[in-house]
């Protein structure tokens, strides 16, 4: 589809939390003026400036959201205390590098979204969250859960870790894995062909995931189908590296037309 | 003729036996109350009854098998090589366990060195043990603070009903430690009780569960620490694969808490 249909954005807002590594999030905001020349603004840490008691129940929140069962349906439930504590220590603490919880990753969403738009979503602001955490989404198809790089939304969530998780590696990796080589060993072997942790690459992929979410706060279709062009929605490691920095162009015809129509009408 | 001298003492069967039942139950009076009572004898357990029985805390290890360690004298797939991601090779150093490195932030050991280390480690910090002695149920005291376990002989477990009616027997301490893996034995049955609930542990997720169980080891209910595997299937974090890094530190972790809250209470 691709017709506008929410207002140009004034603004794009970038917002963090936790230790993102060498991503470069100012280098991001000026990909996202350059492209689409609607100011950037960085926005920080997203549990800065929050009282005592309300970072308790936002840890209370966040403790609650966690999926448990990759297999099962997610069903809220009532956490333990040390959840809630292991929540509150992480988001009091801005250098947090630890992760490998799933998060439900649409009541992931709506609290940051209660965070930043405090009940009210405004669509002037286009909000892109970057996360050192995972979240997942429910798969219909096969019936579990599955680790996503980017939720689109209101905010748009983009999870670093997410972006080294979800994209499935060479399928020769998880042979030999399965097998019992080290991960270690495997991630020597197969260097390059998928990003890792601290990735120097991280930033160049994740301006086309930004560029997908300030896509989707307008036409309400981040993706497209050419594995040429920055929308594409990929599911391999390698398509994400093709699209993402070896593609043919950077945007295919019909998306190069639709970032010049938001350029005009933001201007 | 010379007659050749035995090698050894000539003592009588009567003597053996009570030497055995002796020793055996002057240490299990004195073990019948202690302050740390751990579930589980395998490397987080044992790490967290080295630990405390350093800083004078009388400690028993229950253990259901007659032989201690756990999982650690074998790596994955049944090779006696276990591997521990940095900074777990600190605390294979403190213990004198020799170790190489694999790769990058990963170190091997041999499997049964390292774990008859750590068992020497424990007896030598003043650990005592009660193994082939499985667990059976907690002992509760007022606001359902855990207080103790209820155990008896495995081999009554093993056998059918009908011909083992042995009734358990309780053993009382400040503070239990589930160490038991997986089962999370002690976090169960508190389950069973419909005292707290659990939800197992998620698919396995090496890389991250080493931090996540570290993290979440602790108190998770009055009187009741919970260490090691234990930890990831009370709280649903990834299941870990077979590295025993975070078993250690998870030990340690459990025993810095412990200690803590000993000096409160």
């Amino acid at each position: 589809m691709n017709d506008l249909i929410h207002p140009i954005p004034s603004a794009i807002d970038l917002y963090q939390e936790g230790v993102l590594g060498n991503l470069d999030i100012t280098q991001i905001g000026e990909y996202l003026e350059e492209k689409i020349c609607i100011p950037f603004r960085i926005r920080g840490n997203i549990y800065k400036g929050f009282s005592k008691k309300r970072i308790g129940e936002i840890s209370k929140e966040l403790a609650r959201v966690k999926v448990k069962d990759p297999g099962k349906k997610f069903i809220e439930g009532t956490p333990f205390q040390a959840e809630i504590d292991y929540e509150e220590r992480r988001i009091r603490d801005p250098y947090w590098k630890i992760f490998g919880i799933l998060y439900e990753g649409a009541f992931y969403q709506e609290i940051i979204s209660n965070l930043i738009f405090k009940g009210g979503v405004d669509f002037k602001r286009c909000v892109v969250f970057f996360t050192n955490q995972l979240f997942g989404t429910w798969d219909r198809d096969d019936q579990r859960y599955h680790a996503r790089v980017s939720l689109y939304g209101f905010p748009c969530l983009i999870s670093l870790p997410g972006l080294v998780e979800a994209p499935a590696k060479p399928k020769e990796f998880y042979l030999k894995k399965q097998m019992g080589t080290p991960v270690e060993w495997l991630k020597e072997e197969y260097q390059g062909r998928f990003l890792d942790h601290g990735d120097s690459r991280m930033t160049e992929v994740l301006k086309g995931y930004a560029i997908q979410a300030l896509l989707f706060h307008v036409t309400g279709d981040p993706f497209c189908d050419d594995r040429d062009c920055r929308f594409f929605n990929s599911h391999w490691q390698e398509e994400v590296l093709h699209s993402q920095m070896n593609g043919k162009y950077e945007f295919c015809p019909k998306h190069e037309k639709i970032l010049e129509t938001i350029r005009d009408r933001s201007m | 003729m010379v007659q050749k001298k035995n090698i050894f003492t000539p003592v009588s069967e009567k003597e053996v036996t009570r030497a055995i039942v002796d020793g055996f139950a002057r240490q299990f009076i004195e073990y019948v109350e202690s302050d740390c009572l751990i579930i589980g004898g395998g490397p987080s357990g044992l790490m967290v009854g080295r630990d405390i029985a350093l800083k004078g805390v009388k400690t028993l290890i229950v253990e259901r098998n007659n032989y201690i360690g756990g999982g650690f004298w074998i790596g994955g797939y049944l090779m006696n090589k276990v591997t521990v991601r940095e900074p777990g090779q600190k605390i294979l150093e403190e213990l004198g366990i020799p170790y190489e490195k694999a790769v990058r932030g990963l170190y091997v050991a041999d499997g049964p060195h390292a774990c008859s280390k750590l068992i020497a480690a424990a007896c030598d910090a003043g650990v005592k043990f009660a193994n082939m002695t499985i667990f059976d149920d907690v002992v509760l005291r007022e606001g359902n603070r855990v207080c103790g376990a209820v155990v008896n002989w495995t081999p009554v477990n093993a056998l059918p009903r009908e011909i083992t009616c042995v009734d358990p027997i309780a053993l009382e301490a400040k503070f239990v430690v589930d160490s038991t893996g997986h089962d999370a034995c002690v976090v169960k049955k508190l389950e069973e009780r419909g005292i707290l609930k659990t939800v197992g542990f998620g698919a396995m997720w090496v890389e991250q569960s080493e931090d996540l169980v570290v993290e979440h080891t602790g108190e998770a209910h009055p009187g009741l620490i919970v260490t090691g595997m234990a930890v990831a299937t009370t709280y649903g974090l990834p299941r870990m694969g077979p590295t025993f890094g975070a078993m250690l530190l998870s030990g340690r972790k459990g025993a810095q808490v412990l200690l803590q809250k000993m000096k409160k209470k």
